[in-house]
């Protein structure tokens, strides 16, 4: 299931493969430690402080401001359709960072370090198999949510 | 601990080698090397090669060069730490001689970058960063040190220009060094016209791939000591790593593994960053150069970029940076770029770069980072 | 069973009448606001929202052809507007205009194939692009066994049916990510007041072809209408599902 994170996947299987579940749902997961409380994000099954291997998942505002990006013109491997694309990379409010994609509500030349911007859960939409992934979108963005796959 | 010099350097011709395997690259510098050492192969206890192994056909390269440079039964082992292999390389070399175990060690810095398919190499540039969280987006060597660039230029005002002097500097050197890739200068009006690859980052500010080795033969003291004064010592080895993701770097304009690995070596080798005066610093972009600047302490943070407008890193002034024509001139075959780094300082200290010499060069630095900086080495060299 | 539709919302095209009115009242009882589209029948559809009031859901009824894709999104507002939600679409408007090929006009294919599959398509598409949006939907298209065989004298007819079981199928696969179920349900004969004119020895012909030896009423197909706008049949998805008492295995 982390498969489906991303254009591309180079990671089928992860102790964390449910965040990419709970993306498809609409919900963007960081991970707090069971036994001492670090939380982070990227989410990450072993705690860098304590050693534990136990966690749950926290989710995560989206809300953030951005730190760093570059527009890439340049392509690798699978990303050919995609170009040109800007990543940026952003500070959450609730802790954390995370890489990703400049969305549409965005325009190019209108993205700046420290605006404030709303990281945003999206599927591929227009392809049969499931890819998750988030974009980077103007602050009030609003997105659905699935209700919980574990609920009956 | 005892001494560790460099008795003997050598370094092949870097380009498209289309007309050479990696072992035979690997041959051209070690009997370069071997010659200018004085020395026979048998003299060698042990070999270490640094090289990246997925670029190339043959798995398990170590073995392969080291037999054809006809060093067996001797042991022999890979080093890979992405672009800084080679000098992770000369590290293991020192470790292996200093602990006593060799005396003398042959590191052999060698690598195509041509062997596979421009498809297969794209789809690694595009694995270099963290593959889980981010090469998911995208991202692509050129666009983790634009980001660090977009950052540069928010904090400290660094200009377009400023970024583009690294490159018409590096290419102005290596136009008379006869081993580069690249042997003609290039202008401001070349550069500005160049094409994006990765915003602020443009062709020109980019290193490009090419094969080639580099190798260097280090001894214990009481070795190199017999050899007089075209003894090179390897006073200063530094290294540290820092953060492979992006997302928890503290920050984004300088590399903390280089400067931590530069206080290291300073520190062991005794020396001040105002002491060097020559130096190998690893320019796989234009950035790279300005923050190298700024790490290794040869300007105040942030002032990188007004270092290299004042030509400070040219020949005659505060230190002389990249005047083999660093990473972007000579090309980039990255298990051979950190040797290749080396092969300079020694010839620079031994007083025998000719057109390229910086008059009165005694102490000496190469900066070689792997990957988009979680590990620096820098190794500060001293005269013999 | 508890099927949970409390709160929910729905729309029925074909509504007024039949099996649509049945699918309406028991949606209804189960707890969901229902607004019913319809062409012609005015007095009908007041009295379905009218019972579905008494029944105390709210109710909505608009007038429309089905084959306006203007009118279907125009429909989605006014529900949003009347109940702030939409979540459950059946298709049910349908007709027949009969008669064997050799003799059938381009007029009797072109209407047919457009109120009954252009139609389907205009409300599929409309909810499905409010459905994956919130990342929540249920779809049922109404179709026929006689989508599923061929019919004498109904080639645009069983056209149009077949159509929507293959249209609702593709939306399965398209919509399964967003979590939007889309199924069919293909009624052999039910007994509805359109039916009480024909003749009977056709209707004796359809009975004679069910093992059950009876018709379906309007409410047996609204029971299993009712399960799959449910989330009790949460993983069923591109299915077709026969409610003809055995008339066609």
């Amino acid at each position: 299931m982390f498969g489906w994170f991303g254009k591309v996947s180079f990671v089928p299987y992860s102790k964390v493969s449910d965040f990419a579940v709970h993306l498809k749902g609409g919900r963007l997961m960081g991970s707090e430690c069971s036994d001492c409380g670090f939380a982070t994000f990227p989410p990450r099954a072993d705690c860098p402080e304590c050693l534990s291997g136990r966690f749950t998942f926290r989710e995560s505002s989206g809300r953030g401001s951005i730190y760093t990006y570059s527009r890439i013109a340049a392509a690798p491997t699978g990303f050919e359709d995609e170009v040109p694309y800007t990543v940026a990379v952003v500070d959450l409010e609730d802790g954390g960072r995370l890489l990703g994609w400049i969305g549409e509500t965005i325009p190019e030349d209108e993205v700046e370090i420290g605006m404030e911007v709303q990281v945003v859960p999206r599927l591929f939409e227009e392809i049969e198999e499931i890819r998750v992934t988030y974009t980077i979108e103007r602050p009030g963005t609003t997105w659905g949510k699935a209700p919980a796959f574990d609920e009956g | 601990m005892p001494r560790v010099g460099v008795i003997g350097a050598g370094h092949g011709v870097f380009g498209r080698r289309s007309d050479a395997t990696v072992q035979e690259l690997a041959f051209e510098a070690f009997r370069l090397a071997i010659e200018d050492a004085g020395i026979e192969r048998d003299d060698i206890d042990a070999s270490v090669i640094g090289a990246v192994p997925e670029y190339h056909k043959q798995r398990s390269v170590a073995g392969v060069v080291q037999e054809y440079l006809g060093l067996t039964p001797a042991p022999t082992w890979l080093t890979e730490v992405a672009c800084a292999s080679g000098s992770a390389a000369i590290r293991t070399a020192y470790m292996a001689i200093s602990s006593g175990l060799h005396r003398v060690v042959a590191v052999i810095g060698c690598q195509k970058m041509t062997e596979l398919s421009t498809p297969e190499i794209l789809a690694l540039m595009g694995r270099v960063g963290e593959v889980q969280w981010e090469s998911v987006f995208g991202t692509t060597f050129p666009g983790y040190y634009a980001m660090f660039a977009t950052r540069h230029m928010h904090e400290f005002g660094t200009t377009r220009e400023q970024l583009f002097e690294v490159a018409i500097k590096n290419h102005h050197y290596g136009a008379k060094n006869p081993n580069a890739l690249f042997r003609k200068e290039i202008t401001m009006e070349k550069a500005m016209g160049s094409d994006p690859v990765a915003s602020p980052l443009c062709v020109y500010d980019c290193c490009a791939n090419a094969d080639g080795a580099a190798c260097l033969i280090l001894a214990a003291e009481e070795r190199a000591g017999e050899l007089g004064d075209r003894v090179v010592w390897l006073d200063g080895v530094g290294c540290a790593t820092s953060s492979m993701s992006v997302l928890r770097r503290p920050d984004l304009v300088g590399l903390p593994s280089a400067r931590a690995a530069a206080r290291t070596a300073y520190e062991m080798a005794g020396v001040s960053a105002g002491d060097v005066k020559v130096a190998d610093v690893h320019d796989c972009f234009t950035i790279a150069e300005i923050m190298a600047y700024e790490d290794l302490g040869f300007c105040p943070k942030g002032e990188g970029g007004r270092f290299i407008e004042d030509k400070r890193s040219y020949i005659g002034g505060d230190v002389a940076v990249n005047v083999d024509g660093g990473l972007k001139a000579k090309g980039h075959p990255i298990g051979a770029t950190g040797v290749s780094m080396a092969y300079e300082i020694v010839t620079q200290l031994r007083g025998e770069a000719e057109e390229r010499q910086v008059p009165g060069a005694d102490i000496g630095l190469t900066h070689n980072v792997g990957g988009i900086g979680q590990y620096t080495f820098v190794h500060v060299f001293r005269r013999g | 069973m508890e099927l949970g539709l409390s709160g929910r919302a729905a729309i029925i095209t074909g509504g007024s009448l039949g099996i649509g009115r049945a699918i309406a009242i028991e949606l209804a009882r189960e707890g969901a606001d229902v607004a019913v589209n319809y062409r012609r029948h005015d007095a009908a559809a007041t009295d379905v929202v009218a019972e579905i009031e008494r029944i105390g859901r709210n109710g909505l009824c608009v007038k429309a052809d089905v084959s306006s894709l203007a009118d279907a999104e125009s429909m989605v507002d006014q529900v949003l507007q009347a109940f702030g939600r939409f979540d459950i679409l059946v298709c049910n408007a349908g007709i027949t205009w009969d008669g064997v090929i050799w003799k059938m006009s381009e007029e009797q294919w072109d209407r047919v194939i457009t109120v009954n599959l252009k139609g389907y398509f205009n409300y599929n598409k409309v909810a499905a692009l409010h459905f994956k949006d919130q990342k929540y939907g249920k779809i049922v298209n109404i179709s026929s066994i006689n989508g599923m065989r061929g019919k004498f004298a109904q080639s645009n007819y069983s056209a149009s049916k077949g159509g929507e079981i293959a249209l609702t199928k593709s939306l399965a696969k398209e919509l399964g990510k967003f979590n939007v179920n889309v199924n069919a349900v293909a009624p052999g004969l039910v007994l509805t007041d359109m039916m009480e004119k024909v003749p009977p020895e056709f209707k004796n012909a359809a009975l004679a072809e069910t093992v059950v030896g009876r018709f379906a009423t309007p409410e047996d197909v609204a029971h299993l209408v009712a399960f799959l706008c449910s989330d009790r049949s949460r993983h069923i998805t591109g299915e077709v599902i026969k409610i003809d008492g055995g008339q066609y295995i």
